[in-house]
């Protein structure tokens, strides 16, 4: 236990993903403490989260706090037990220097710290459940705390991959503006396999890197719109987290509908 | 007594800008007395001495419990933007801004009293101790900006702490004003320590009775 939180403080701290290993492609971190340290950060927000269900008025139900225990860390892990491969695809195919075990502890990291930040908003998310009955407005609190503490997450990931690809400046090539074509594809050096040739036979029609995206920004777009998506629904399969007080308490909803449809509805019943 | 709340407003003594130990049973025992003396002014309304120990009972109450429910997330984003080695001087900071809005309201008191002496307007009253929590933040943000202002200096990351920290803190604050309240003590009902029903959101409220949705 106390090597748990020993793990989140120096994820926290960024003692774990220093710039010069990062740039090394070396992440030295103990995948097993990391999944332990998410179930924990998981379950206790999980806790704060669930209480809705033990406290409302009329149908309290108990299973629903421990189930939404469980389901919290479980949403996190299933997305990205399900996103891992491709997003180690595409950040193979932009050639990172992280390896697939290096890659999935990079996303464990980052997924330790999402939940860090979400944990620390637990007692806020227990506070109003106490004091509120709305069931709309906590699933819009919690979707806001959410969404908060996966931008830091995100945030986190960023940072790290820009160091995964640091380089020193290229220098830059005189470039007649008339013999940039290159430029309209916006592709980086070593972008992939596939324009070697091109770069081989023609190095001095090349844009300067500065003008192209890097390839982290690149990969971290990449990554972002499909942990994104994945994410969410994966919350919404995993429902009910809160617990609808008009409804009887089960593991499982029924399949139907999608995560964003159900904000734009909880969003609708907040103001009507 | 006087002499630290001076030291506090100057940010001097114990008090002073930087990274030494936080001072805590100072600025809980200062907390609890200025807050104490603001919610009994608060409370007497009415001149009904039950209602007036309530109020003086919750003003620190509300002061603390808020602060106890953002303190995790304010250790937590610190810890993450890479400022650990801040955090007692950021701690000092908020905790120090807290005091004093506590000596703000309870320097306030003889205000709120001669607000009661003039009017029996129960709605004038509501407002009127909302401009003077309103001005007492102001005198919390006074402080919480002359702690920052060399935290800021060395490491512009501060902002965003001070900015989430403030934030989340107002979003709870304004709840748990909420459900602590009666603060005042409506002529109209009996004296008590919570008000029947209090267990409701603000937000929702606000959204429902005053913007009409």
């Amino acid at each position: 236990m106390p090597g748990i939180v020993k793990t989140i403080d120096n994820v926290l701290r960024g003692r774990l993903t220093r710039k010069e290993d990062l740039a090394a492609g070396r992440i030295d971190v103990p995948v097993p403490t990391l999944v332990a340290a998410g179930l924990l950060l998981g379950i206790v927000y999980g806790l704060c989260m669930g209480l809705f269900a033990v406290m409302r008025e009329g149908n309290p139900s108990t299973p629903q706090l421990f189930a939404t225990a469980v389901k919290v860390p479980l949403l996190f892990l299933l997305t990205l037990v399900v996103t891992y491969p491709s997003l180690y695809v595409v950040s193979a195919l932009f050639d990172s220097r992280l390896r697939s075990a290096q890659t999935l502890r990079l996303l464990l990291t980052a997924m330790c710290v999402n939940l860090a930040l979400l944990a620390s908003l637990g007692p806020v998310t227990a506070f109003f459940t106490l004091s509120t009955d709305s069931y709309s407005f906590m699933v819009l609190l919690n979707v806001l705390f959410m969404g908060l503490s996966g931008i830091a997450g995100l945030a986190f990931l960023r940072r790290a991959l820009d160091a995964v690809f640091h380089v020193a400046p290229p220098v830059e090539l005189p470039v007649k503006p008339s013999q940039a074509p290159a430029a309209e594809f916006g592709r980086a050096p070593g972008d992939s396999a596939a324009d070697f040739g091109e770069r081989a036979s023609r190095p001095m029609l090349r844009a300067p890197a500065r003008f192209a995206t890097p390839p982290s920004r690149r990969i971290f777009s990449f990554w972002l719109l499909i942990y994104g998506v994945v994410g969410a629904q994966m919350g919404w399969i995993l429902r009910p987290f809160i617990g609808d007080p008009g409804l009887e308490f089960q593991f499982f909803r029924a399949r139907e509908s999608n995560f964003f449809a159900a904000v734009i509805e909880a969003l609708q019943n907040l103001f009507s | 007594m006087i002499a630290h709340v001076d030291a506090l407003l100057r940010a001097r003594g114990p008090f002073a800008v930087g990274r030494g130990p936080v001072p805590l049973a100072l600025l809980v025992a200062l907390l609890a007395i200025c807050g104490f003396l603001y919610g009994a002014a608060m409370g007497a309304s009415d001149a009904r001495a039950l209602q007036a120990l309530y109020s003086g009972l919750k003003v620190p109450l509300l002061l603390a419990c808020a602060t106890l429910f953002c303190l995790p997330n304010f250790f937590v984003v610190n810890t993450f933007l890479g400022l650990r080695e801040d955090f007692g001087a950021a701690l000092r900071a908020v905790l120090s801004a807290q005091a004093t809005v506590a000596v703000a309201l309870c320097a306030m008191s003889p205000l709120i009293l001669t607000v009661y002496a003039s009017s029996e307007n129960y709605r004038f009253a509501v407002f009127m101790n909302g401009v003077i929590f309103a001005l007492a933040t102001l005198a919390g943000q006074r402080t919480l900006m002359r702690h920052y202002a060399p935290l800021v200096q060395s490491n512009p990351r501060h902002r965003i702490c001070r900015l989430a920290w403030v934030l989340l803190y107002v979003f709870v604050a304004i709840q748990l004003a909420w459900v602590l309240r009666p603060f005042i003590g409506d002529p109209g009902s009996a004296s008590t320590f919570f008000r029947e029903g209090a267990w409701s959101n603000a937000y929702v409220v606000i959204l429902r009775d005053v913007l009409g949705f």
